[in-house]
């Protein structure tokens, strides 16, 4: 069974999306530990440490992760992790903002894939497809 | 025949003869018998067992090392069932920073090794036994994953398992890690090893240092610039003393002692230094105290001469502060009729006469409102200790 970290970035308390997350998760068949709102990058890369995770899905749907994610790289390189997958979706930027700006941003940090305003089970879906196609 | 007088300290050996003070630093490889013997030795043959006095502050609580997998699950979990099991934390260590990580220089009462829910295995590997090897303790302890329990346990002689302290849920499991720190406390307390093998230089009993400095107290207006009511803080490498005239207190308790002793087992600046930066960051006036100082918050976790001395200049501020009414929980003291405040222990060969009175004058202003000053006295060779082990009118020691 394939383990998700997952949980909302930095000062977001937007918490809906998040349970809709675990539970669509779950019953994708992924093992899923979900650190809930208010997470901070350090504590998402530890738990992914701690579980050996394969996947870290990141949300925010307050606009401020671009602050938050910054540090990616560099919190990766202090572990030697596995091949992880980073994810990250919801609402990446304050107002309006061009799906090409916006992915190619979030891929610089890090991220393998980024879902800017794309539905839960469209993103999902795609999450699936990429670990299929890697494996 | 003249006495010998001994005090095993955390960081120090001090030795008394007749009017002779000199001080050797504990060596952390070896034991304190073995280190005393080769140290003292010499001086030991002239004096008689029943002329040799030793008094130890050595077991003034246990000193942990905790090993972790990360800093928001592992090592932050650990410390918090640490902490609330009375343990003073000496070093935490982030498993992947281990091959760059210097083992401790002094004996570690217990190793923690955690990391990992259960269901992950390979977590550790030799990384843990090559550093370990570096690593001198009595007990280690082992609360990660169950997967790697078996091969920790063939790798590291007498590793004590239990429970994991992480569940599947990523929340924390802290009881029987609690328990075990908890009872490994009490046998600390009851008497150290090492202390034991003491009993071949004296066969006089051998006190704990504060004991002898509280018994030190009556004589210390005669025989210093003291003036009654007073305060000896005892700054050392492990805890925080503080002996207080009973005057300072308004309590209920009904007492025959003229003075009392408080202990801050986090406040000492080598073995608990993560607890008093813990407890610093964590009061209302650090941040203007350090400004005050002209340094930042990151002077704390340097390790430099300077850290150490403002380190040693907190422990006073915070000792203070937990004294006084800003901190109702503890023992109150009225400080505002405190007329002398002396200063005993490692903190007189660290920092200045000029040092300690920034301190007091800052907490004065600005913790009570008060524009004078307690006098301030630096017992910088220890002599309170040595009028203490000199006092044994009462022989019989009332606590220990
Ligand atoms: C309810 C709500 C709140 C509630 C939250 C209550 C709670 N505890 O959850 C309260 C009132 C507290 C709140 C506060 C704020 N909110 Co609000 N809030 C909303 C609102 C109306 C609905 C959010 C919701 O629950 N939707 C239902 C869930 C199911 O949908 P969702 O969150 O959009 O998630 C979906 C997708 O984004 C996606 N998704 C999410 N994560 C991921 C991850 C991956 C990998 C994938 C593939 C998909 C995915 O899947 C979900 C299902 O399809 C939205 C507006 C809106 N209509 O969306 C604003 C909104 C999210 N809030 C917003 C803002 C700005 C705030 C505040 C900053 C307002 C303020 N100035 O105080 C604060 C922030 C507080 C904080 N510290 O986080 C903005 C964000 C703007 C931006 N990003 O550009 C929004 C979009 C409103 C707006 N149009 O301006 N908010």
């Amino acid at each position: 069974m394939q383990k998700v970290v997952t949980g909302v970035i930095g000062n977001d308390i937007h918490v809906v999306a998040n349970r809709l997350i675990d539970i669509s998760l779950q019953a994708r068949g992924f093992e899923v530990f979900n650190l809930g709102v208010n997470t901070s990058l350090e504590e998402f890369i530890d738990a992914v440490v701690e579980t050996d995770a394969d996947i870290l899905l990141i949300s925010s749907l307050n606009g401020e992760a671009e602050g938050w994610c910054r540090d990616l790289q560099f919190l990766r390189s202090e572990y030697t992790l596995r091949d992880v997958v980073f994810v990250i979706g919801g609402n990446l930027a304050v107002g309006e903002a061009k799906q090409s700006d916006i992915i190619p941003k979030y891929q610089s940090y890090g991220f393998d894939l980024v879902f800017h305003q794309v539905d839960l089970n469209t993103g999902l879906d795609e999450l699936e497809k990429y670990m299929s196609e890697r494996a | 025949m003249s006495k010998l007088l001994i005090d095993v300290g955390s960081t120090y050996f001090k030795v008394c003869e007749e009017t002779k003070l000199a001080q050797f630093f504990r060596d952390f490889k070896k034991d304190i018998y073995d280190d005393l013997l080769t140290k003292c030795g010499d001086i030991f043959k002239h004096y008689a067992k029943e002329d040799v006095y030793i008094c130890s502050s050595a077991n003034g609580g246990l000193s942990t090392l905790i090993i972790g997998l990360t800093n928001s699950f592992s090592l932050k979990f650990a410390k918090n069932i640490a902490f609330n099991s009375g343990i003073n934390i000496i070093d935490t260590i982030l498993y992947s920073k281990i091959e760059e990580s210097k083992a401790p220089l002094e004996l570690i009462d217990v190793v923690i090794i955690v990391g990992g829910i259960d269901g992950i295995g390979g977590v550790f590997d030799e990384r843990l036994f090559n550093y370990l090897s570096k690593v001198q303790y009595s007990n280690i302890v082992y609360v990660g994953t169950t997967q790697d329990a078996a091969y920790l346990s063939q790798n590291i002689p007498n590793l004590k398992v239990l429970d994991n302290i992480i569940t599947q849920k990523l929340h924390v499991n802290g009881a029987e890690l609690k328990e075990y720190l908890t009872n490994l406390y009490q046998a600390d307390i009851v008497g150290k090893e090492d202390i034991k093998h003491l009993y071949e230089f004296t066969s006089n009993q051998i006190y704990s240092t504060p004991y002898i400095v509280n018994r030190s107290l009556p004589l210390i207006d005669a025989n210093f610039e003291v003036v009654n009511p007073f305060i000896v803080v005892d700054i050392g490498g492990a805890t925080t003393d503080i002996h207080y005239s009973r005057d300072l207190v308004r309590d209920n308790i009904l007492s025959d002692s003229e003075y009392d002793r408080l202990v801050f087992k986090k406040l000492g600046v080598y073995k608990s230094k993560e607890t008093l930066i813990f407890a610093a960051k964590n009061n209302e006036f650090v941040y203007e105290l350090l400004s005050y100082l002209n340094v930042t918050e990151n002077i704390l976790e340097e390790e430099s001469a300077k850290s150490l001395r403002i380190l040693m200049q907190l422990s006073i501020f915070l000792v203070l502060y937990k004294v006084s009414r800003l901190n109702p929980a503890y023992v109150t003291l009225h400080l505002e009729l405190l007329k002398s405040i002396v200063l005993t222990g490692g903190i007189t060969k660290v920092l200045s006469y000029e040092e300690v009175e920034a301190i007091i004058a800052f907490f004065y202003r600005k913790v009570m409102n008060l524009h004078s000053l307690p006098t301030i006295v630096m017992d910088y060779d220890y002599a309170i200790w040595t009028l203490g082990m000199k006092n044994d009118t009462h022989k019989e020691p009332k606590c220990l």
